[in-house]
């Protein structure tokens, strides 16, 4: 057995600070690429099943929704997606503010990381929603508060990345910038989603609720649990490889990136 | 409080010095009005209808037109560096930029708001609260565009930026303070979206400041 000397004196005595050296490891590049490593692949596999098992179970074994016929099974791919545009900004809002506040390397590479993703799964939310809402309310676009808000959190995205874009040549400036703009929006957000939403309830009367009064059964329930895991297990797989992507490219001067850049080549 | 008051005579005169800043918005608000008859016929019960979103959207729009400007200047001949090294606090000098641009921006556009209600056939009982909601939100598109214009200071091209992150943060602006007039002229009262938007207000008076500081300080690093 040969232990350095390192490892003793790193040893944690307590699980808390097992767990305080380990969150203290994932704010170091390195390390950072290193563990994300291990998590990939099975994220991916992970995310493949339960979208394989949701799919069959959405579409073929749940059943068919007395008033909304077929239609209802675009459900699993919109809520799932709806779920996850508003989960990705709050991940995006908390990654700002380390960013800001702390300045870690890895935050700034998790938001940046997460923007597109978000964006993507909000345009997905908003085109299934529009595409849902012409059987179902005749029209392929309403001014509902939901509808609104969705399409302002999208706004959002776009200027999160814009500011990230327009700020290029310096990547650390570039994304403590549009991390601002995260935290900024994170302010924001209850606020524009309760004016919306009393906004419309003043302009249309009765707004047509998604799930309406009546409790989702179980059958469709659970294909659901099924689309809500496999975004997630698919955007931690997403997210972290290309948080590792952006992190080999800031640090590309840096011995440890370009060793593994080396690594990879031969 | 000196600092402050030092900024704010500054701003103003330099404001005044420069008065095509000053009028160009409301000119920019009387053309725009008077397309609106042009596309869509002169009907006064049709632009009475239109005429609390249009003269809202408007003043959302031309108080855009200056935003940038906030801290533009200041960035280009080196101030905010001063800003930032003197012992009041930085958000203090925001404060400042922030009332000084209101003052030069926003104020004008409260006041000229009755000749455009007039315009378009806004019922005169409504008046009161268009001015009133526009003297309660105006101060937040400064305070929320000073987050952009910090943001955008040191790029040449940065408007569109500023518009594409400040529009967004501005709809609940909009919703309440166009609310509020659609709502006096039904009649009804429109003491709720008027608490809302002074909500607003007081909410952007307190965080504002603090964000568009933090925004400088990593502009300048």
């Amino acid at each position: 057995m040969n232990i350095s000397i390192n490892t003793i004196i790193n040893m944690p005595k307590k699980w808390w600070e097992a767990i305080v050296l380990f969150y203290h490891k994932l704010g170091s590049p390195p390390s950072f690429y290193r563990i994300s490593g291990y998590f990939l692949k099975w994220l991916l596999l992970i995310a493949i099943i339960l979208a394989g098992i949701g799919f069959y179970d959405g579409l073929i074994l749940a059943p068919v929704d007395y008033q909304q016929g077929d239609t209802v099974r675009i459900m699993y791919v919109h809520v799932s997606s709806a779920w996850m545009s508003m989960f990705i900004y709050a991940i995006m809002g908390i990654c700002g503010l380390i960013a800001i506040i702390w300045r870690m390397k890895v935050a700034e590479a998790v938001l940046m990381a997460s923007a597109p993703i978000g964006a993507w799964f909000t345009l997905i939310t908003l085109l299934t929603g529009s595409l849902w809402g012409k059987p179902m309310w005749g029209t392929w676009w309403e001014w509902d508060a939901r509808m609104t808000s969705e399409l302002i959190l999208l706004f959002l995205y776009i200027g999160i990345m814009a500011t990230y874009t327009a700020f290029s040549e310096d990547a650390r400036k570039a994304a403590r910038m549009a991390a601002l703009v995260a935290v900024v929006g994170l302010v924001n957000l209850p606020i524009i989603h309760f004016s919306v939403k009393w906004w419309s309830s003043i302009h249309q009367g009765t707004t047509v609720s998604l799930m309406g009064e009546s409790k989702i059964t179980w059958d469709m329930l659970r294909p659901l649990i099924y689309m809500a895991f496999a975004t997630k297990f698919y955007y931690g797989y997403s997210m972290l490889k290309r948080a590792r992507m952006y992190l080999l490219e800031t640090e590309s001067n840096k011995k440890w990136a370009q060793t593994i850049v080396m690594e990879e080549k031969s | 409080m000196r600092p402050f008051w030092a900024l704010v005579k500054r701003d103003l005169t330099l404001g005044m010095r420069r008065k095509s800043q000053i009028y160009q918005p409301l000119v920019f608000q009387l053309l725009v009005v008077t397309m609106f008859p042009l596309g869509l016929g002169s009907g006064a019960k049709t632009l009475a209808l239109i005429a609390p979103a249009v003269i809202w959207i408007l003043a959302l729009l031309a108080s855009l037109l200056t935003l940038d400007q906030i801290f533009k200047n200041d960035y280009d001949d080196g101030s905010v560096e001063s800003y930032v090294l003197t012992s009041s606090p930085l958000s203090f000098a925001v404060l400042a930029k922030v009332l000084a641009h209101w003052l030069l921006s926003g104020l004008p556009l409260v006041l000229f708001s009755p000749i455009l209600a007039v315009l378009l056939h806004l019922p005169p009982s409504s008046y009161p609260t268009l001015m009133l909601s526009l003297l309660i939100g105006t101060p937040i598109f400064s305070f929320i565009g000073s987050i952009g214009s910090a943001l955008t200071m040191s790029l040449k091209h940065g408007g569109l930026l500023l518009t594409v992150l400040v529009m967004p943060l501005l709809t609940p602006v909009l919703i309440f303070g166009a609310g509020a007039v659609v709502e006096s002229s039904l009649g009804n009262s429109a003491s709720q979206h008027l608490m809302f938007l002074s909500g607003m207000l007081v909410l952007s008076f307190t965080l504002v400041p603090f964000a568009a500081a933090a925004a400088i300080k990593i502009n300048l690093e």
